[in-house]
Formats: structure tokens, C-alpha cells, sequence
């Protein structure tokens, strides 16, 4: 569990970039936070593995205070996986770096190579390529296995989405829905709500340093208030939705309240006493997913994650 | 909070004074720190270089400049120290001695090298990168591609200190810790000029293609738009400056 009381944090003699944060992160979660740029939701990710120590207040990660762990200390309790992956990829090799993290903590040894084969199975990356020879969209998947390798009980993910394109996007992301699913414990910035809204079951907003709106996802990407006061745009399905429950007299409040195009299908055609028209992946807004799904169980060496098409 | 190397805005006498002539006599000013070895002379000088960056309000900037030319510099004294037995002998080597010249010659350089290099640091914190490239190619007539060049390099500087932090904290929260002896520490960080030459050598390829795309090869000494004329205090500067390395020659001529 991860726990904020009362926070307040900046960076060397700088103005606070947070102010009195307080909430908590059980196990198992997965947990977006949104907001604009200097909200504080990067800030908050640092304060949450140690990297930065709070001014005012305490983060406590499984009870105990960051302030008297080192980050090496809690890097095998909180993996940390950054926006740039070649900040993070230091290695000649993919083998190489993916046992990084082990050698990093003194713990070397048959498990770990076992753990680095799987995770190079896992996700079909060729062991002795250059990793910065990699495209953008596989570097960022090395970073993620690089982190996940330790299997730490927590992953934190900086925008892990920025710069990847649609496929690249749902290979990262599928991976780490079946780590959450797993029961790892996932804490997510990120400004496509769209990815939030596939991926995260809680949102946390933040504006100004401060937290301005905490519940399950689509209870605050609902909420116009939240909305407003953390300067984001809920997904297209979402605001389709709320315009049509506010703005369309008549129609059925399961249409106003769907969460996503197959819900939304759903209700159209119960409201017309039809049947709706095959499963969630068979709706048009997920033909593209069909197709890459299609498309990735072909290909042999892809990972099997991709095939699933989440979106 | 400037980074290093990085242009502060202000409205000092130094801020006003035309690049060019920031540029020449910043370089007067070192030349002649190291034509004499007259210790009261360095001291002087050194005086007059952290009044200036007082006059700039760089006292927090010139603060760590000073802090990093002294560790520089003390390694350079601690060498100087043990090969140069002069004067009274203090404590016997097996290879000779260290004796009070040799002390006097480590601390003569730690002043020279302190006083040498405020100024010349204080002419990129009060005056803007483009400023500097422009005056050097239209009044001293340094070829472009040059002054671009070390303009640039300058400009790299502090992004590439930068990027070295960030790789250290994405590295330290894989586990690495970089606390520990010297040794251990360089150890650990040799790996991450991996990452830091791959990002650099990025980045300046995207600014020589930014370049080229923006005209970079047809760009000549008329084509600034921007005069950076001399005014009577930049003359007034210079002549001080020239002065000082006069006054430097004069001292040396006469053995003092």
C-alpha cells in the first residue's frame, strides 16, 4: 500500500509543485493520474519511489517513510518505468538489460536468468540485439520487461503511452493490465483518456499541486465538475454519452450512462427492442483491434499480449 | 533558477555592454591572469572577477563556478605540490621535498585559474547565447560555422548535464545506489555514458538537420539583422582590460 498524508513537496528552493496531498493506494490497484502539465502528477510519481523527499507530510510505502529508505532500497518493492526509455536502457544487449536491474540489486544468479529468459519469451525480443538499435515503440517494451523482471509488488508508468503508435500503445498496455491483473499494483500518468479509460479502474486529477477529484474512472471522468477544475476532456464515447443524456430529450438513460461504444450499441438496440449486434470486439469502434489482433496472432514472434486487442 | 552556463536577465553594467566587447576583454582579462605569477596580482584580479559577477547579482552562480574550478584546481595544486620542491623544504619525499614554493605555486594556481575563469563563465550568464554568435561573426568576424559551433557546444552543456541527472535517477530507481566510495562510483557511472552518448549524439544530429533546413549554409556575416555597435562604457572596458594585461607584462618584465 502506498500512502500520502498531507504532502507537500517542490524541487530544490522552488515554489511547492505540491500542496497537502493526501490519499492511498491499496494493493492490487490501478490507478491513473490525469491533469495538465505541472499539475504535480509526475512530482507525485517521484515521491512515490523515493526519489524526491516530501518538504511537509509522509509517503509511506508499506508502512514505512520514504525518508528513511534509499531508492535503491525500494526499487524492489516500486519499479519505476520512465516517459524516455533511453534514459533508462544502459546496456549493449537486451539480455544485458534486462538483468541490469538484478546485478543493480545483488541478485545475480540461476533465478534471475530464469526470470530474464522467461521475460525475453514473454515478449519475443531477440537477447542479443543492440538495444538502442530497437524501434521506439519495443525500446519502451525493454524498459517495461527491464522493470517487471524484478517483479516488484508496485510498477509506476510516466506516460508510458507518449510517442508510441496504436499498436506499440496496446502491446505496452496489455501488458500491464495482465500484470494488474496478476495483482500487481499499477500507478499510471497519462493524458490520453482514452487509455485511461480502457485501462485504469480508479482516476486520480490533480491541478495546482493539489488533488481535485479521486474515484473510480468513469465516476470522475463523468463528473463535469472534475472535469473542469482538472482541465481534461473525458473519451469521445464518454462525452457522446453526456451530450446525449443532456442535450437529446428521449433518450434511454442506459445510452446516457454507457461507458463504452459497446455498451452504448448495447442500449441503442435494447431502447429499439433489438438485439444487439455481436460482442464487444465485433463493434465497429473495434475493427482496427480486430485486425491488429488478426494481424498479431499470425506473426510468430509477437508477444502473445498483443493478440488480444484490448481496444 | 539558472542552470549553469545559462543566460540570466538583468540590467548590470555587464548585461549592457556589447557582446563583443564582453567577449574580448573577458578574454584580455584571462590572458593576462596568466602572464603573471605575482600572487598579490592574481589575488587583485580575483577581486575584480567576483566585484563584477557582485555587480550582476551572479553571486550564487559565480559561488558554484568557483566551488567547481577549486576542485579542479586543487587537484592541479595537490600535483604541482609534489613535483615542485622550491623554497624553504617542509616535508621531505622520497623524490624530493615540498617546500614553501611549492605551496605558494599551488595556491598562485588556484587564484590564477579562479580569476581566469569568472569572467570568462560571467559573459554566457549576462549575455544570450544568440547575442554571442552574432557579435563574434559580425564584429569579429569569426567565421559562422565556428561560432555556431562553440555556441552550440556551450548551449549543450547544461541539457547534456541534464540528461546525465535524468539517466542517473532512472538508473537509481533500478536499484542502483550511487552512494559509496569514489571508486564504486565511477564504476557505476561508466555504464551510463552508454545512454548519455546515444541521447547526444541524437540530439545533435536533430540540431544539424534543424540547421540545414533552416538555411544553415547560406547564412553569411550580413545576414544578423542586429548591430551590436560600441558604446563609450564597452570602450572604457576594454581599455581597463587592456590595461590589467598591461599592467600583467609590466609585472612580469620587471620580475615581480
Amino acid at each position: 500500500m502506498i500512502e500520502f498524508k498531507n504532502v507537500s513537496a517542490g524541487y530544490d528552493d522552488g515554489a511547492p509543485v505540491l500542496r497537502d496531498v493526501s490519499f492511498s493506494i491499496a494493493d492490487g490497484e490501478f490507478v491513473a493520474f490525469v491533469g495538465t502539465n505541472g499539475a504535480g502528477k509526475s512530482t507525485t510519481m517521484r515521491l512515490a519511489n523515493g526519489l524526491l523527499k516530501p518538504r511537509a507530510g509522509e509517503v509511506l510505502v508499506d508502512g514505512a517513510s520514504t525518508r528513511d529508505l534509499k531508492v535503491s532500497e525500494l526499487a524492489r518493492k516500486v519499479g519505476f518505468l520512465f516517459q524516455n526509455p533511453d534514459r533508462q536502457i544502459c546496456c549493449n544487449t537486451v539480455r544485458e538489460e534486462l538483468l541490469f536491474g538484478f546485478k543493480a540489486l545483488g541478485e545475480e544468479g540461476p533465478a534471475a536468468d530464469a526470470a530474464v529468459d522467461a521475460m525475453i519469451a514473454r515478449f519475443g525480443f531477440d537477447p542479443d540485439a543492440e538495444p538502442f538499435l530497437l524501434n521506439r515503440g519495443t525500446r519502451q517494451l525493454l524498459a517495461l520487461a527491464s522493470i517487471i523482471v524484478l517483479a516488484p509488488p508496485v510498477i509506476i508508468l510516466d506516460e508510458p503511452t507518449t510517442g508510441l503508435d496504436f499498436r506499440e500503445c496496446v502491446k505496452v498496455m496489455d501488458t500491464v493490465r495482465e500484470l494488474n491483473e496478476g495483482g500487481t499494483t499499477v500507478i499510471m500518468v497519462c493524458h490520453d483518456m482514452e487509455v485511461v479509460a480502457d485501462f485504469a479502474r480508479r482516476v486520480i486529477a490533480m491541478t495546482d499541486g493539489r488533488v481535485v477529484a479521486d474515484g473510480p474512472t468513469f465516476e470522475v471522468l463523468r463528473d463535469p465538475a472534475a472535469l473542469k477544475a482538472a482541465h481534461i476532456l473525458p473519451p469521445q464515447v464518454t462525452e457522446v454519452a453526456l451530450i446525449l443524456g443532456r442535450e437529446v430529450p428521449g433518450v434511454p438513460p442506459a445510452v446516457a450512462e454507457a461507458d463504452t461504444v459497446s455498451q452504448m450499441v448495447e442500449a441503442l438496440a435494447a431502447a429499439r427492442g433489438e438485439e444487439a449486434v455481436g460482442s464487444e470486439a465485433d463493434a465497429p469502434s473495434d475493427d482496427v483491434a480486430a485486425v491488429l489482433a488478426a494481424e498479431e496472432a499470425a506473426a510468430p514472434a509477437r508477444p502473445a499480449a498483443c493478440a488480444e486487442g484490448s481496444r | 533558477m539558472a542552470k549553469f552556463l545559462e543566460y540570466v536577465p538583468g540590467d548590470s553594467l555587464l548585461h549592457r555592454m556589447s557582446p563583443a566587447a564582453k567577449l574580448v576583454g573577458a578574454v584580455l582579462f584571462a590572458v593576462a591572469c596568466f602572464v603573471n605569477s605575482n600572487l598579490v596580482f592574481l589575488l587583485v584580479m580575483l577581486v575584480i572577477a567576483l566585484a563584477l559577477a557582485a555587480s550582476c547579482g551572479l553571486g550564487r552562480q559565480t559561488a558554484g563556478l568557483c566551488k567547481a574550478v577549486l576542485g579542479f584546481s586543487v587537484i592541479l595544486a595537490v600535483v604541482l605540490v609534489l613535483t615542485t620542491p622550491a623554497g624553504t623544504p617542509l616535508v621531505p619525499l622520497p623524490w624530493g621535498y615540498i617546500g614553501t614554493g611549492s605551496l605558494l605555486a599551488a595556491l598562485t594556481v588556484i587564484v590564477r585559474l579562479m580569476a581566469a575563469a569568472i569572467p570568462l563563465f560571467l559573459v554566457f550568464y549576462v549575455t544570450r547565447m544568440s547575442d554571442i554568435t552574432n557579435a563574434a561573426v559580425k564584429q569579429l568576424h569569426v567565421p559562422y560555422k565556428y561560432a555556431f559551433t562553440f555556441t552550440s557546444t556551450v548551449h549543450f552543456i547544461p541539457v547534456f548535464m541534464n540528461d546525465m541527472a535524468g539517466i542517473m535517477e532512472a538508473q537509481t530507481a533500478r536499484g542502483v545506489a550511487f552512494d559509496g566510495s569514489l571508486p564504486k562510483k565511477i564504476r557505476l557511472m561508466v555504464p551510463l555514458c552508454v545512454p548519455l552518448l546515444v541521447s547526444s549524439v541524437r540530439k545533435t544530429n536533430s540540431t544539424a538537420i534543424a540547421a540545414e533546413v533552416r538555411g544553415f549554409n547560406l547564412r553569411t556575416r550580413e545576414s544578423g539583422y542586429k548591430d551590436y555597435p560600441l558604446a563609450a562604457r564597452d570602450v572604457a572596458a576594454l581599455g581597463l582590460c587592456v590595461a590589467l594585461l598591461g599592467a600583467a607584462i609590466a609585472l612580469t618584465a620587471l620580475g615581480a
